[in-house]
């Protein structure tokens, strides 16, 4: 059944942040000020590869209204942050990487006089040979960007012989794949207010998806005890894995402690663009065999991902790359080499899919080519090769078990979009009257891990108690960047308890208060918070009930929780209502718990347990004269376990496909050595709403087995991974081109029209 | 240094003339340091960009009187200069008679941009996404040098945009109704019985990196009339998109009339829209690119007029 408002009945539920969305009324960190309040801004390196000779500030210093004029010396503790690996200096003291490594930091009355110091800023260069290219970043004469060398991270996974396999092989397939450096583009810019109390303790109010880890880092920043700094990182206009790193934080830190001033910084989109994160630009070498009868014989990948300067998570995205371009299917011989690589380019990191994105559109492509040799429906050779229930995950490592892959395949193959394939390929729907409009449809698949996978702290768990004003108090770690989590947390709460939603206070985003539930990434956050609300369940509810019992003088067996308080069960009436359990009870009521996101029993770093099967289709319209692609209209079907929200969930892979589209049609930050040319969105064009006007039907497929004890999959990211395959099959059906390069280039796709060369548009189909 | 943060944070004093004359005046005294302004949707990017400095002096030109409405002049409808681009699209005059015009402006930057730019500076950028349409059909502009009022056609106007120093200011745009809507009774009669063998056409075309909100790439209109014998009547070929000021290619429109439209004088249009377009190249569309597009499109309205 598909996923919208009129199936889901009453559980289609408005979200609680929705209003103040909406109407604009909610407050973001970023909006907030102090008074009084010093302004921060960062000089940038003008250059994206130099030796620092000098920086003299003493000017800047001396400009009205400056508090404050920081540099590498300044820096009170470790000069460096990353989240797995700090080696990014938080101001550099000796070289610049890239052109958004930062140099100096003020603060000053206003933002124009803070504006006005940075120009008095006075910095010697000496300007170095950059390295744009990761290929020629590995040649043995190419300049060292660190000490180790310019290759960050390597991974191989191999598995029997492919260069025997290959001669076994009936048909051998080799393709190149290109992926662009797509920007998160959250509506709202990297930013927050510091404000230094008057017992010593900073509080961060900056968006972030894992308080406790900023907190980690700016502790081992300013030499501090982590009790020294609250982090509040609730709610946040956006994310996508794009501010999971420390952005403008170390700076409205130092700059706070330094001149003892609340501190504002908020990045224009320029700086955000220039100092952000951005989706690795990949280079994916493939080559796939197959026997006659279609079975993969063998399957070689060298993956080459340009991770910009510095680390922040470029490792575990080439370990994710490096299990996903295995993904779904089975091979006897396999051959995969992945390296991550310096540049001067900007930054690459965190985002939505995590090197999924870029692996399953070379490996979807490698499918589509081969079953179109093979004269196989793209489909049927999918099946043909994919893991089954009982299978190893891709680095043969055993996985929580579902029907997923099948389920998913099936709900594909019987859908209306899917079965029009067909009828197109048989010409049996009449041409448009504009003969130069042509229509394609594809579809591609994947499974995509949750989780941070083998080898990383991947701590979960969360708090419920009775607050003393009679709130159901739901206590966690998580963030709200827009993805629904409060509204999942609600609903949960509403239907697992039975609470009313005016009963529940949910409390998440502040260090002082909630439990380290890990990040709020990798898909990973409802499925923890389902768990956790399984494994409260019964302590929460006994406790409630048991002082409840005490107090009406009855045995707790015989009650029950309900809207507005609790009731017995042989009638529907509230008996003692929350708050006066609250202000009744002897003892507070209260329970916790902790544990880890699940994980497969493998050494191998990065291996997942926990994967979403997902496939889409999608129908295209190709404008021969002009080379522009459209989409028409999606299916998504998706294997994640129960719709915890369903407008969430529709959300989310709504959310997820209108990004993908932009990674395949639009979106390339363009550099130029070493600078963004995309500076700004009149340039850097993401999708607007007539470019995804087509329909979009999302079936979930909830089935999971019987002794399943893990609930809902992630769907956070696999929305945004299927698409651009989908599309390049599409586009092939359409074109009869093979697309090998995102985003898609209109030239590629232009045809000489009919009525040039003599043919009639008619005969043309 | 400093490029990366917020970008200066000038204040600009705003002049706000009621008479042409004294626009011109302040433009005068002030010079270089001043810009004319209407909606200033455009200049605001320009300013965010880097690509031009927020100057000292704005010289706010809504106030001026007369030039914000539309009305039926003696040859044609007349447009102030400060008639918003949205009024413009909504007009019911326009989307009767100039339909191109309408769906240019529909295809116009977004709404809330439309309801603060203006015509007038939609066509002093020289880019603009109307030129193409209004050049469809044979707009003339109305400007101000300083001593009196001029009145050129807008194809001159744009050829010598390049050439003329900025100061000259817009004042209105005619839209010369065609002949057959300006006659009455009898005439009329006749004129139908003629017009009635002919086929009139006319599109737009505008070609972005998406479908909205977007910068052109390639903009393009045709208009005319057919015979019976598909033989060209009329035509108004205009090209522009990105930074490229919009021209008409009058040469390619005299070697089309009188010919009968069939492969080969489709391939001839397409051949010298190669020839005649000098599109500029940007980081995200090559100049073959812009040419093959303007070619394809122009050459396709003059296939469907003939075969649809």
């Amino acid at each position: 059944m598909l996923l919208n408002r009129e199936n889901s009945g009453s559980r289609w539920r408005i979200r609680p942040d929705g209003a103040g969305k909406v109407t604009g009324g909610l407050v973001y960190l970023t909006d907030m000020t102090a008074q009084p309040m010093l302004y921060g801004l960062v000089l940038r390196s003008e250059h994206p590869h130099a030796r620092i000779i000098s920086i003299q500030t003493e000017r800047a210093k001396q400009h009205k209204g400056v508090h404050a004029v920081l540099t590498h010396r300044d820096i009170p503790g470790l000069n460096a942050f990353g989240i797995a690996h700090p080696d990014q200096p938080v101001l550099c003291a000796d070289t610049v990487l890239y052109v958004g490594d930062a140099l100096v930091a003020v603060a000053a009355e206003s933002m124009e006089l803070a504006q006005e110091a940075l120009e008095l800023v006075e910095i010697e260069y000496e300007v170095l040979e950059i390295l744009e290219d990761p290929e020629k970043a590995l040649l043995a004469d190419a300049p060292q960007l660190h000490k180790g060398g310019n290759a960050m991270h390597r991974t191989a996974f191999a598995r029997g012989d492919v260069d025997e396999a290959f001669k076994q092989c009936a048909i051998v397939v080799e393709e190149t794949y290109y992926t662009p450096r797509q920007m998160h583009t959250y509506m709202e810019t990297e930013g927050g207010l510091f404000v230094p109390g008057e017992d010593g303790r900073l509080t961060v109010y900056s968006p972030t998806q894992h308080g406790f880890m900023d907190r980690m880092q700016l502790a081992r920043i300013l030499a501090v005890s982590l009790e020294q700094i609250r982090i509040v990182s609730s709610p946040i206009g956006g994310s996508f894995g794009g501010k999971d790193e420390l952005n403008v934080q170390p700076y409205g830190a130092l700059l706070a402690i330094q001149t003892g001033r609340a501190i504002k910084m908020h990045n224009s989109r320029q700086e955000s663009v220039r100092a952000g994160l951005k989706r690795h630009p990949m280079r994916m070498a493939m080559k796939t065999g197959v026997d006659a009868a279609g079975r993969l014989l063998a399957h070689q990948v060298d993956i080459l991902s340009d991770t910009g300067p510095y680390s922040t998570l470029g490792a575990e995205v080439l370990n994710f790359a490096t299990e996903h371009v295995i993904g779904p299917y089975k091979y006897e011989n396999l051959n995969v080499k992945g390296i991550s690589v310096f540049t001067n380019n900007g930054m690459s990191g965190e985002f939505r899919g995590f090197g999924g994105n870029q692996a399953i559109f070379a490996l979807e492509g490698q499918m589509d080519r081969l079953a179109e040799r093979l004269g196989m429906s793209p489909w049927q050779f999918r099946k043909l090769n994919m893991r089954q229930k009982e299978d190893l995950g891709p680095f043969d490592q055993p996985i929580a078990m579902t029907e997923g892959a099948e389920r998913v395949w099936t709900a594909v193959e019987k859908s209306r979009l899917w079965q029009e394939k067909t009828l197109l390929e048989q010409s049996a729907i009449a041409v448009s009257t504009d003969p130069w409009l042509k229509i394609g449809i594809g579809a591609a698949f994947t499974m995509h891990g949750a989780g941070l996978g083998v080898g990383i702290p991947d701590p979960a768990g969360g708090r419920l108690q009775l607050a003393a004003d009679g709130k159901i108090e739901a206590v966690f770690g998580y963030e709200e960047f827009g993805q629904g989590l409060l509204a999942s947390l609600e609903q949960m709460l509403i239907e697992q308890f039975g609470f009313g939603a005016a009963d529940i206070r949910m409390i998440i985003g502040d260090t002082d208060i909630v439990p380290d539930s890990g990040s709020t990434t990798a898909s990973r956050a409802t499925a923890m918070m389902w768990k956790s609300l399984q494994r409260l369940k019964k302590p929460f509810t006994d406790q409630l009930l048991k002082e409840a019992g005490a107090i009406m003088g009855c045995q707790a067996e015989e009650l029950q929780l309900r809207e507005g308080g609790i009731g017995k069960q042989t009638n529907d009436q509230v008996l003692l209502s929350y708050a006066d359990l609250a202000s009744k009870a002897i003892f507070p009521i209260s329970s916790e718990t902790s544990f880890s996101f699940p994980t497969s029993p493998t050494e191998r770093v990065g291996a997942h347990f926990m994967y979403t099967y997902s496939a889409v289709v999608v129908k295209v319209e190709l404008n021969t004269l002009t080379g522009r692609v459209k989409v028409l209209q999606q299916y998504h079907a998706v294997a994640a376990g129960p719709v915890i929200n369903p407008q969430g969930y529709l959300g989310q892979i709504e959310g997820g496909s209108s990004m993908a589209l932009g990674f395949t049609l639009l979106e390339d930050a363009v550099m130029d050595k070493g600078h963004y040319m995309t500076r700004n969105l009149d340039t850097y064009l993401i999708p607007t709403i007539a470019d995804q006007l087509g329909l979009v039907e999302v079936e979930p497929i909830e089935h999971l087995p019987e002794q399943d004890e893990y609930g809902p999959r992630g769907i956070g990211e696999v929305g945004s991974v299927t698409l651009a395959p989908a599309i390049a099959a599409a586009v092939r059906q359409a074109s009869g081109k093979w697309v090998t390069k995102l985003p898609i280039e209109p030239e590629f796709l232009q045809e000489t029209p009919f009525f040039l060369t003599g043919a009639s548009g008619n005969d043309r189909t | 240094m400093g490029m990366n943060a917020q970008g200066s944070m000038a204040f600009p004093q705003v002049w706000h003339p009621q008479t042409a004359a004294e626009a011109w005046h302040l433009k005068q005294s002030f010079g270089t340091d001043s810009v004319y302004v209407s909606g200033g949707t455009l200049l605001r990017t320009q300013w965010e960009s880097g690509v031009a400095a927020i100057p000292k002096h704005l010289i706010d030109l809504s106030a001026i009187r007369g030039l914000g409405e539309i009305r039926i002049g003696e040859t044609g409808l007349v447009i102030g200069g400060q008639v918003s681009l949205e009024a413009c699209r909504t007009h019911p005059i326009i989307q009767r008679h100039f339909p191109i015009v309408t769906e240019a402006l529909r295809q116009t930057a977004a709404p809330s941009i439309r309801r603060l730019g203006t015509i007038g500076g939609n066509i002093a950028s020289n880019i603009g996404d109307s030129l193409p349409a209004l050049l469809g059909y044979n707009a003339h502009v109305v400007w101000y040098n300083g001593m009196e009022d001029l009145q050129i056609t807008l194809s001159e106007w744009l050829k010598i945009a390049g050439m003329l120093h900025t100061e000259r200011l817009l004042l209105q745009i005619q839209l010369p109704f065609q002949a057959d809507e300006t006659l009455e009774g009898h005439e009329v009669e006749h004129l139908r019985s003629v017009i009635s063998k002919t086929k009139r056409f006319s599109a737009y075309h505008k070609v972005g990196r998406r479908e909205a909100f977007t910068p052109s790439v390639v903009t393009a209109s045709v208009s005319g009339s057919l015979s019976e014998k598909k033989e060209v009547n009329e035509i108004r070929i205009a090209l522009g998109g990105g930074q490229m000021i919009a021209q008409r290619l009058e040469e390619l429109e005299r070697e089309l009339l009188g010919k009968v439209i069939d492969v080969q004088l489709l391939r001839h249009v397409y051949n010298r829209i190669m020839q005649l377009y000098k599109p500029r190249e940007d980081l995200f569309a090559s100049v073959s690119y812009r040419k093959t597009t303007a070619a394809h499109l122009i050459a396709s309205e003059l296939w469907k007029a003939a075969h649809q």
